[in-house]
Formats: C-alpha cells, sequence, structure tokens
C-alpha cells in the first residue's frame, strides 16, 4: 500500500492551493436583478408569466367558440331544437336572451381566478415575502 | 299623436338633463387639474367605475334599438346584445390588465408606449375621431326620434337638445364629473326598464297572454336558414365581440381604475351589470310584437320600448311609466355621447395641445365642441337607419383596427411600427368605406351584405397586414420591447423597473 504523498510527513511535502483571490465570487443574483437587466434568464420568468395568462385568455376564446360560436350551425342543422319549447318559450330564446348571460359571467369570474393565480405566483418567485394581493382584500368580484 | 304624455315627457326630460348638469357640476368642484380632467386622477373604486362603464355602454342602441330589432327581425336580433356583453369577456381576458398597466391615457397613448412611434400615434388619433363620429351619430338620432314620440316635435330638436347638453357638460367637467353621472345613469336606465316590465306583463297575462303573432322566421334564430343570414350572424359576432375593446370611450376607462388587478374586478362587474340589463330589452320586443307591430311598417320600431306602456295600459300610470322610459332613453343618449365626446375630446385635445402649445385643458375644451359638432351635422343630414345596426358600423372599424393594435401590442413581442400603421390603415379604409357605401348607395345581393356587415372580412385583413408588414420589418422591432412586457404583464406589486 503505498502512502498518500500530500499526508505523508516521511515526504516532507506541502500541498499548496490558489486562493481564488482574483476570481469573482458567486453572489446569488435576485430574480428582479435578473429581470431589471433584461438577462436571458430574467427574459425566461418573464415570459413564462405571459404564456401562462396567453394560455387562460386563449383557453377562454376556445370555450366560446365551441359554444357561442358554434350556436348558429347548432340550430341550423338541428332543426328540431327550434321546434322545442320549455315553459311555453322556444328553446332558442331561452338561450339567446337568457341562459347565454349567467355564463358569460361564469367564465369571466373563472379566469379572473385564474390571472390572478398566475400572478400571485409570479410575485411569489421574485419576493418570497411580499404577500400579493394584499391579504386585507379578499377576493371579491 | 303623441304616444308618452306630453308633459310628464318633457319633465322626465328636463329632470334627467338637470341632473346630468347638476352630478357634473358636484364634479366641478373638485375636478382642478389636466389628469382629474383625463381619467379622475385614477382613484375610482370598482365598483363605481364599473357602474360607470355600464351607464356609458348602454347607449340608445341597447335602450332602444334591441328591443326595436326584436320586434322587427326576431330572434335574429338577439345577437346584438350578446354580442356587446361578450366584447367584455374578450376585453377582459385579452387587454383590461395589460392596458391598464401601460399607463397610458389613451389608445394612440399606447400605441406610443408599445411602439416608439409619433406616425402610429397619428394614425390612431384619427381612428379614434372616425369611431367616435359613427358611434355619436346614431346617438343623435335617437335622441330626435325619442323626441319626436314624446312631444311630436320635429326630429331636430332632440338631436340638438342632446348635443348641446353634451358639450356644456364635457366642457365644464371633465371625466371626474362624467364618472358620477355615468353611473347614476346606470342604475336609472336599468330602473326605468325594469319597473314597467312588471305592469306590462301583469297587464299581458290579464289580457289572456296572446302570444306573438309572427312568421317561423321572426321566431327561428336567423331569419331563413340561408348563407347570407349565417354570414350576417358570424359578421356581427365578429364585430361586436372583437370591436368594444376597441372603442374609445371603453378603453378610456380602464385608466381610471388604481392598478391591473382592478381593471380585471371592474370588468367582471360589468359583465353581470350588462347581463342583467339586456334581459329586460326582449321582452318589450316581444310584448310589441303582440301590440305594437305597426311601428315596423311606420319605420318607427326604434320607438317601441317608448309606446308600450301608453298602448298597454293607458291611464296615468301608462303614462308615469312612459315618461320614466323617456328619461332612461335620454340618460342612454346622455351618457354614452357624453363619454364618447371626453374620449375624443381627450385625444384630440392631446394632439392639439402639442402641436398649438396651448394649455392642455383649454385644447380638451375646443376638441370637445368640434367632436360634437361633426356628428350632429351628419346626425341631421343623413337617412335614418335603425340605431342597433347602424352601431355595428362603429364596432365593426374599431375591431378591425384597435383591436388587432391591441391584441398583438400586448401578446406579440413581433409589431414594428409599420406593421401596426399598415393594419390600421388597411383595416380602417376596409370599414370605413363599408358604411358610406352602405348609407349613400345601398347596394343589393351579397355585395350589399358584405359592405352592410363588413367585419368578417375587414377584421383578419387588419391582423393580417399588421402581422404580414411586422414580419417583414423586423429590423425595425422597438429595441426595449422586453421592458413594455415587464410593464404591460408583471403585477404592480413587485418591485420592478417599469
Amino acid at each position: 500500500m503505498t502512502p498518500d504523498p500530500d499526508t505523508d510527513p516521511r515526504t516532507g511535502r506541502v500541498r499548496i492551493t490558489s486562493p481564488l483571490t482574483t476570481a469573482s465570487p458567486h453572489v446569488r443574483r435576485t430574480v428582479q436583478q435578473e429581470i431589471d437587466e433584461s438577462t436571458g434568464i430574467g427574459e425566461v420568468y418573464v415570459r413564462s408569466l405571459v404564456r401562462s395568462q396567453l394560455r387562460a385568455a386563449l383557453t377562454v376564446i376556445t370555450t366560446l367558440m365551441l359554444t357561442l360560436g358554434a350556436l348558429p350551425i347548432v340550430f341550423w342543422l338541428l332543426d328540431d331544437l327550434n321546434t322545442l319549447e320549455l315553459w311555453g318559450i322556444p328553446l332558442p330564446w331561452i338561450v339567446l336572451s337568457v341562459a347565454v348571460y349567467p355564463g358569460l359571467f361564469l367564465l369571466g369570474w373563472l379566469y379572473v381566478r385564474q390571472a390572478e393565480r398566475s400572478e400571485r405566483d409570479f410575485a411569489a418567485l421574485l419576493s418570497p415575502t411580499l404577500v400579493w394581493p394584499p391579504p386585507e382584500e379578499p377576493w371579491r368580484p | 299623436m303623441a304616444a308618452v304624455n306630453t308633459t310628464y315627457g318633457v319633465v322626465a326630460i328636463t329632470l334627467v338633463a338637470v341632473a346630468t348638469i347638476g352630478i357634473g357640476a358636484f364634479g366641478l368642484r373638485i375636478s382642478r387639474t389636466t389628469s382629474d380632467f383625463y381619467v379622475a386622477s385614477r382613484s375610482v373604486s370598482p365598483v363605481l367605475n364599473s357602474s360607470a362603464i355600464g351607464g356609458e355602454y348602454l347607449s340608445a342602441a341597447s335602450f332602444l334599438g334591441v328591443a326595436g330589432l326584436v320586434l322587427s327581425t326576431g330572434a335574429e336580433a338577439l345577437w346584438f346584445p350578446i354580442g356587446w356583453t361578450t366584447g367584455y369577456l374578450l376585453l377582459l381576458v385579452l387587454v383590461a390588465a395589460p392596458l391598464r398597466r401601460s399607463g397610458a391615457y389613451t389608445i394612440p397613448d399606447f400605441a406610443q408606449v408599445r411602439l416608439q412611434s409619433g406616425a402610429v400615434r397619428t394614425v390612431a388619433t384619427l381612428l379614434v375621431i372616425g369611431v367616435g363620429w359613427l358611434y355619436l351619430m346614431p346617438q343623435f338620432q335617437g335622441a330626435g326620434l325619442t323626441m319626436r314620440t314624446v312631444t311630436g316635435a320635429p326630429p331636430w330638436v332632440g338631436t340638438v337638445l342632446v348635443a348641446v347638453i353634451v358639450m356644456v357638460n364635457v366642457v365644464s367637467g371633465g371625466m371626474r364629473s362624467i364618472t358620477f353621472v355615468q353611473a347614476f345613469q346606470y342604475w336609472l336606465k336599468l330602473t326605468a326598464l325594469l319597473v314597467p316590465v312588471f305592469f306590462l306583463v301583469h297587464a299581458w297575462t290579464s289580457d289572456g297572454s296572446p302570444p306573438p303573432v309572427a312568421s317561423s322566421d321572426w321566431i327561428q334564430p336567423f331569419g331563413e336558414p340561408d348563407a347570407e343570414s349565417m354570414y350576417r350572424i358570424y359578421s356581427v359576432m365578429v364585430a361586436t365581440f372583437l370591436g368594444t375593446m376597441g372603442l374609445p370611450h371603453v378603453v378610456v376607462r380602464f385608466y381610471t381604475n388604481p392598478d391591473g388587478r382592478a381593471a380585471r374586478r371592474t370588468t367582471l362587474i360589468v359583465l353581470a351589470l350588462l347581463g342583467t340589463f339586456y334581459l329586460l330589452p326582449t321582452i318589450y320586443g316581444v310584448l310589441g310584437r303582440i301590440y305594437a307591430s305597426d311601428l315596423i311598417a311606420d319605420h318607427r320600431a326604434d320607438a317601441v320600448v317608448l309606446e308600450l306602456p301608453s298602448r298597454l295600459l293607458g291611464g296615468t300610470t301608462g303614462e308615469l311609466l312612459g315618461a320614466l322610459l323617456t328619461a332612461g332613453a335620454f340618460a342612454a343618449f346622455l351618457s354614452t355621447s357624453s363619454g364618447l365626446t371626453m374620449s375624443i375630446a381627450g385625444v384630440v385635445g392631446q394632439a392639439m395641445s402639442h402641436r398649438a402649445g396651448m394649455s392642455n385643458i383649454t385644447a380638451i375644451r375646443w376638441a370637445a365642441v368640434g367632436g360634437v359638432v361633426v356628428p350632429l351635422v351628419l346626425a341631421l343630414s343623413a337617412e335614418r337607419i335603425a340605431v342597433a345596426s347602424s352601431v355595428t358600423f362603429a364596432f365593426a372599424l374599431a375591431a378591425s383596427t384597435f383591436c388587432p393594435l391591441l391584441v398583438l401590442g400586448i401578446w406579440w413581442r413581433g409589431l414594428t411600427a409599420p406593421g401596426a400603421i399598415a393594419g390600421l390603415i388597411g383595416g380602417g379604409l376596409c370599414a370605413g368605406v363599408a358604411p358610406v357605401i352602405t348609407i349613400w348607395t345601398r347596394p343589393e345581393g351579397w355585395f350589399g351584405l358584405l359592405a352592410e356587415q363588413p367585419a368578417a372580412w375587414s377584421v383578419p385583413i387588419g391582423f393580417a397586414l399588421m402581422i404580414g408588414v411586422s414580419l417583414a420589418t423586423r429590423h425595425r422591432l422597438p429595441a426595449d420591447v422586453s421592458r413594455t412586457m415587464v410593464r404591460l404583464h408583471a403585477p404592480e406589486g413587485v418591485d420592478l423597473q417599469r
């Protein structure tokens, strides 16, 4: 077994290592700095926020297209629906003059919840101590 | 014979006018700085602000026009209020918070913030004026129709009266007073339409609940199920869904929210307020089909809301309710016209004070006068078309120009100033020439339909031009687009350079 030359007192050798005094020290950079200085990392954070907000918006738009946007075609193709009556009122009238409005509000409400959640996550990423939105303001439309 | 008791009607109009100017004067005392004048110093709470938005948005087209269109065209008309409400949902998801966070006062300001280009600003300013005038004209015409129904006076009396009140109000008080006026007028309009419904429906059931006498194409969701009516419905959808976000009087309201989050909440409350209101006009339209279908032949279908109480109830009750509806209708003209005039004046006033070097508030006052006079002349000279369909031109123009500008500006880094200008001018020409053709030459057939409802083709053209020219001029990308994106999308609570 060969003794470790670095620690063997018989060899009298001393290990010399560089103290790295000229290298820049590793400093933790905040997300804020990354974004403020428009670095690649900062860009990634902002893009991910924008993308999640856009995704929420596109979800609402797709839902609209599949429901409201499809209604004229549905009424056109399924002619029987036009003759259906509820409490003596034709079904298309109930859908178009009453039922759509609560539906639109519900979509809006779900969107606002999602959008505020994305913003909360983004805020938590930037400054974990910041509570956003302020707690004294509970979510109320 | 006047359908509404003339004395009561005149009293109702006078009360609304006095209340409007009175609340405006109350606002005057606290409206001192330029910031007050433009956007109420951005300190308006979501509930007050959304009532104001509702009050401002529910125009003659909503108060009189929807019922009139239901009376004459049936189920197809129901797409208009649906579109006007859905427009707010799309405004909410696509532009509300980022628009507020951009920190600008008007759409031209937004263009400047996002694209750093004075040329885009100028084109946007001209378009704000165009959209505003197209929207003001039917309001003034509706006022004339109401005045004629109430007093038998020639239509120009009501038209001029509304124009003068609006001018006095805007010139004296600015946005702060407008906010109070508008909020008051939403609730006035809702009450005015809601209370008579109970009496009218009661009278109808006492009458044995007769069904409307109508052909099947009145009852079906579109006239005759053919390609033309499908095109019309989808075009109305495109115009109203996408046009709302580009209406100048709607956009300017978003700057009065304290922050982006409040802007979203405000819009959500507006959705509820509009949904509630739009349950009512349909009832008037259907009852009108039963009791007042002669108005269609008389080309006065838009007056059905005002006529029903006297026809169905008669006596003092009918007269009082008729007066209440008259008050609501006048509130509708006044609030929408004031909001529109204020937003035109804000935009033009800014441009004038930059160039001519006069003080901001003086410039806004002069611009308000100009903003009212031109549509007033148009309203007096142009032939009358149904209120609900003529506002669609304003929606189509906004949807073809400002909608692409806002949506692409907020969500796409690739938008350049030349691209924006190409889209604004191209989309604007398409949607701007269409009403001119329709109003003055009235073409028939498919060409007539394409001119009457331009949105389905002009909006894609606006988007395509903006995207295409932006891609071709990629070297003109604004240098600080990353910073602008942070500013538009980051919540206000986090500490970032904007």
